[in-house]
């Protein structure tokens, strides 16, 4: 039997205890008379505030009931916010207006060569008192490949920026203060994932010495699991990636304590084409996963579990209206009883991005609505920080102009209307909600039996499980887009004649630029063919030995590309091998 | 009946975005077309030397990373250069292909790009009117008329088991390990996908093959196009014709066969190995597999799940039945360098 079977069985107890509560509310005169104090005391420090039209809402408004068993069930089955079983928000306050409120939006970016990336990075700041920055990498960085590599020049800086090596890592960050601690950047990048960390960490170190090493804040995502359920980005065998990812962690949990390095992500498996439950289901069980790796590799569960932390997707499907209180539940029984994890490694600590996948080329503007649509479910469920996509974003690298749309469309939501900073809780408890939650937890929980029948997430990844699942699912949602079944307005329905489709501007990486960057990673392999070769034979030998290839690889990057630690790695490891 | 229209289907290098190009692939594997799906993240050169090899019609490309201008003009121009211009290339990449983009890349020679909302059945008609016509299938012995002079020795292997065992990733390793060994060999694949009833195939071997996509390998993917024990009509000539070429090893895989299958007899093959993994039920059920005489070497892969141990007591005891001299050999193919591949390979080159 895996954790997931035992964590089904452990909410099963946790609904049935919350049932049991609810009967001695009823029952119990003392525990009733208790409860009803407890909610007074509780319904007196909720704070109050007054709208810029003048009335005064309660901070979080509380379910209108008199009845124990009510209260006994809100309490124990939601709780507040910031509370077991963290149904209804991470963390007590969110979005309310405070003074020290910090902002959730995010902004990802990537394109051409580190410099470009690093000027629109000062673009899209100018105006944040907290700085977060957002990294896509280009595919051949995705893929460990140098950027001088047979065959991938049209693909450098496309997509993404292009990071050879720990120079171009100092180039996308400069004039950036690493160890402030109102800076943090993120990085999206899983196979290679602990190379380009190391690269950042050296060039930090470089910049600010081994202390500023110990205030770095962001997050790596490393989800190797979902890259080979769904998006197809693991370079290395699975074993030796779980390996590199579990002595990478083991580092940040030790030296980089406000670091988060892996974000555990549902985003690409829907992409890919996953129902809602398909997403969580999958992302929650490669989440167990890695609490049960990183503990067998001798990790404490309270010092690493709160350095987890998830990315779903939110799309237009009904599930999005609940998916992440399900998500948060789940997570936090789990934790707390299969796992032993206090109160900090029980919250469930989530990142979304609007669905990518239902934005639509044609008559692309429509997606900004529905982008506005997904960001409004997405704070609803109290996400703890968010990226808009672009409307262009189905042709190209976002342009200027639709990025600021982008994140403007975040701040109207936050800050132009009254829906989220003057009182939480705006719609939960109504009945379709209610409703809806139990119909998508159970449908999760019948996934995770289905793969604990398969022996677990790893026995079930090598049957092909969740990749099987999620080709099936795409499969029937590109018919029902074909046959039109499910409509998707300005493509089968309601779509203007050709002839009038307009495109935006999009932005490619100019040859020139390309060439520069093959020149460049060029002349730092020649600058560096002396160390190089040595380097190289140290990082084998502790890949072949069972010490800290992470802690290495801080001093491969000084002298070595990604593609050339990438060839070595390949030769002592092998090549993953692609599942179809 | 004119034989079945054959396309290749990849996702170009650094790209993993295959969501799109597997239901397209099964699209046109459902409406009679023989698909050989290469995967994703495949260079122009592993692309266009595969579609080469397997003699197809078309190659389709979806590209969802950009750079596409420049992938799709690689593809077509190491297709000039290997006087292959009959191989068409037509793809799609949702939005990401642009109409100016496309404009341009048909001006260099591209067929037709599919913008986003293209229904499905636009593309099979698509592919159906225009890349049915005859094939020039590549012979071998005339590519290769030069090296045909100095005749190599050439071994024969079939590899035959039931499907899921891990045979695609087993002759993958073998190859590598063939290639390691000699800068000079070079190896002729001959793999065998079932045809869907009334339909096509997907003819998916190359997706999962890493090592195999080298100039010094020849492969060739066949549907089983109604024939039933692992083979296709078409294997005999191509074997023929394979022994005559300039390889040293020629080896044969078969579908995933049934326990009565006898794909090759030891006329056919030099070397015939059957790969089972442990769960192939009780006991009882290795008695009725009538490969386990007819092989010269039993592979167990796999190895390293719970089973292993009672499967190879129980093959063991099995193969003492079987008349004449036999190997059982115990193998995780999937993992790098393993011994019991090490193994397999010394036995194949001693």
């Amino acid at each position: 039997m895996s954790a997931l079977a035992s964590i089904c069985g452990a909410i099963a107890a946790h609904r049935r205890s919350v049932e049991a509560e609810v009967q001695r509310a009823k029952t119990d005169a003392a525990f009733r008379d208790e409860l009803r104090r407890r909610w007074q005391a509780i319904g007196r420090n909720i704070g109050r505030t007054t709208t810029p039209t003048g009335i005064e809402v309660p901070r979080f408004p509380l379910p209108q009931t008199d009845d124990p068993g009510q209260m006994a069930r809100f309490l124990f089955g939601e709780g507040l916010p910031g509370s077991f079983p963290f149904a209804n928000a991470a963390y007590p306050e969110m979005y309310l207006d405070t003074a020290d409120a910090e902002e959730p939006t995010r902004l990802f970016a990537g394109l051409g060569l580190a410099e470009d990336t690093n000027k629109r990075f000062h673009y899209l700041t100018r105006h944040q008192s907290s700085i977060r920055l957002s990294t896509a990498f280009d595919g051949p960085t995705l893929y460990g490949l140098d950027s001088d590599t047979e065959g991938v020049f049209g693909k450098i800086g496309e997509g993404g920026v292009a990071i050879d090596t720990i120079e171009d890592m100092e180039r996308l960050y400069d004039r950036f203060p690493l160890d402030d601690p109102h800076f943090s950047v993120s990085m999206t990048i899983n196979g290679p994932a602990p190379i380009i960390l190391a690269m950042y960490v050296a060039a930090a170190r470089r910049q600010h010495g081994k202390r500023g090493v110990k205030k770095l804040r962001g997050t790596v995502q490393a989800d190797i699991l979902k890259e080979v359920q769904a998006q197809n980005e693991i370079i290395f065998p699975l074993p030796a990636s779980l390996r590199f990812l579990s002595d990478m962690v083991a580092f940040t949990t030790s030296e980089m304590p406000r670091w988060y390095p892996i974000s555990i992500s549902g985003y690409h498996i829907a992409e890919a084409g996953a129902t809602p439950v398909q997403q969580a289901a999958y992302t929650l069980s490669n989440g167990f996963a890695y609490v049960e790796l990183f503990r067998a590799r001798g990790l404490d569960v309270n010092q690493f579990g709160p350095r987890l932390s998830f990315f779903l997707d939110c799309g237009l499907d009904l599930e999005y209206a609940v998916l992440p209180r399900v998500c948060r539940q789940i997570w936090a029984i789990g934790m707390r009883d299969i796992f032993a994890a206090d109160e900090r490694a029980q919250r469930f600590k989530l990142h979304i991005q609007t669905s990518g996948r239902s934005l639509v080329a044609s008559e692309f503007k429509n997606n900004l609505t529905r982008t506005a649509v997904e960001l409004l479910l997405a704070y609803l469920n109290a996400t703890n920080s968010c990226h808009s996509n672009s409307a262009d974003e189905p042709f190209t690298t976002p342009s200027e102009e639709y990025v600021r749309l982008a994140a403007h469309s975040q701040s109207i939501l936050l800050q132009e209307t009254g829906l989220f900073k003057h009182t939480m809780n705006l719609f939960s408890g109504s009945p379709g909600l209610k409703a809806l939650e139990g119909t998508v937890e159970s449908a999760i929980l019948e996934e995770f039996a289905r793969i604990d029948r398969l022996g677990g997430v790893l026995p079930a990844i090598e049957q092909r499980y969740q990749r099987s699942q999620i080709q099936a699912a795409a499969h029937r949602l590109e018919r029902q887009i074909s046959d039109a079944s499910r409509p998707i307005i300005g493509l089968n329905k309601y779509a203007e004649k050709s002839g009038t489709k307009s495109e935006p501007r999009v932005i490619r990486t100019p040859r020139a630029r390309k060439e520069m960057q093959v020149d460049r990673v060029r002349r730092f392999k020649r600058r560096h063919a002396g160390k190089a070769g040595h380097a190289l034979d140290d990082l084998a030998r502790v890949v072949e030995g069972n010490g800290n290839v992470f802690e290495e690889l801080l001093r491969t990057v000084q002298w070595c590309s990604i593609g050339q630690i990438t060839g070595r790695l390949h030769d002592v490891v092998g090549h993953y091998r692609p599942a179809i | 009946m004119a034989a079945p229209i054959r396309i290749l289907t990849a996702v170009p290098i650094c790209d993993g975005h295959d969501s799109a190009i597997n239901t397209i692939n099964l699209e046109l594997v459902h409406h009679g077309i023989e698909v050989v799906y290469l995967g994703y993240n495949r260079s122009a050169r592993d692309i266009v030397r595969a579609a080469i090899q397997e003699g197809v019609g078309a190659i389709g490309i979806s590209s969802y990373n950009g750079g596409h201008v420049e992938f799709f003009a690689e593809v077509i121009s190491l297709l000039k250069k290997q006087h292959s211009t009959h191989i068409r290339v037509f793809g799609g990449g949702g939005g990401t292909i642009t109409r100016a983009d496309a404009a341009k890349m048909i001006r260099r020679g591209v067929d037709r790009i599919f913008f986003a909302g293209t229904p499905l059945s636009e593309i099979v008609s698509y592919v159906k009117a225009n890349y049915g016509g005859k094939r020039r299938t590549p012979n071998v012995e005339h590519r290769t008329s030069k090296e045909l002079e100095v005749r190599r020795f050439s071994r024969c292997i079939g590899i035959a088991g039931p499907g899921g065992v891990g045979k695609t990733t087993l002759i993958d390793e073998l190859v590598l390990r063939f290639l390691q060994e000699n800068q000079r060999t070079r190896i002729a694949i001959l793999s065998h996908d079932p045809s869907i009833i009334g339909k096509g195939a997907l003819l998916g071997d190359r997706a999962a093959m890493i090592y195999s996509q080298d100039d010094r390998v020849f492969m060739r993917s066949l549907a089983t196009r109604g024939r039933a024990g692992g083979l296709s009509p078409d294997t005999a000539p191509w074997l023929r014709s394979l022994k005559r070429g300039p390889f040293d090893v020629v080896i044969v895989e078969t579908t995933g066969i049934g326990q009565e299958a006898v794909p090759f007899s030891r006329k056919v093959v030099d070397t015939a190995i059957l790969v089972l993994s442990p769960d192939y039920g009780s006991r009882l059920q290795l008695q009725k597999i009538a490969m386990l005489d007819a092989a010269q070497i039993v592979v167990l892969s796999k190895a390293d799940l719970s089973g292993a141990p009672t499967a190879l007591a129980d093959l063991e005891q099995r193969l003492n039945l079987a008349s004449g001299p036999q190997q059982l050999l115990a193998a995780i193919p999937k993992q790098h360098r393993d011994p019991g591949v090490d193994r397999l390979f010394a036995e194949l080159t001693k």
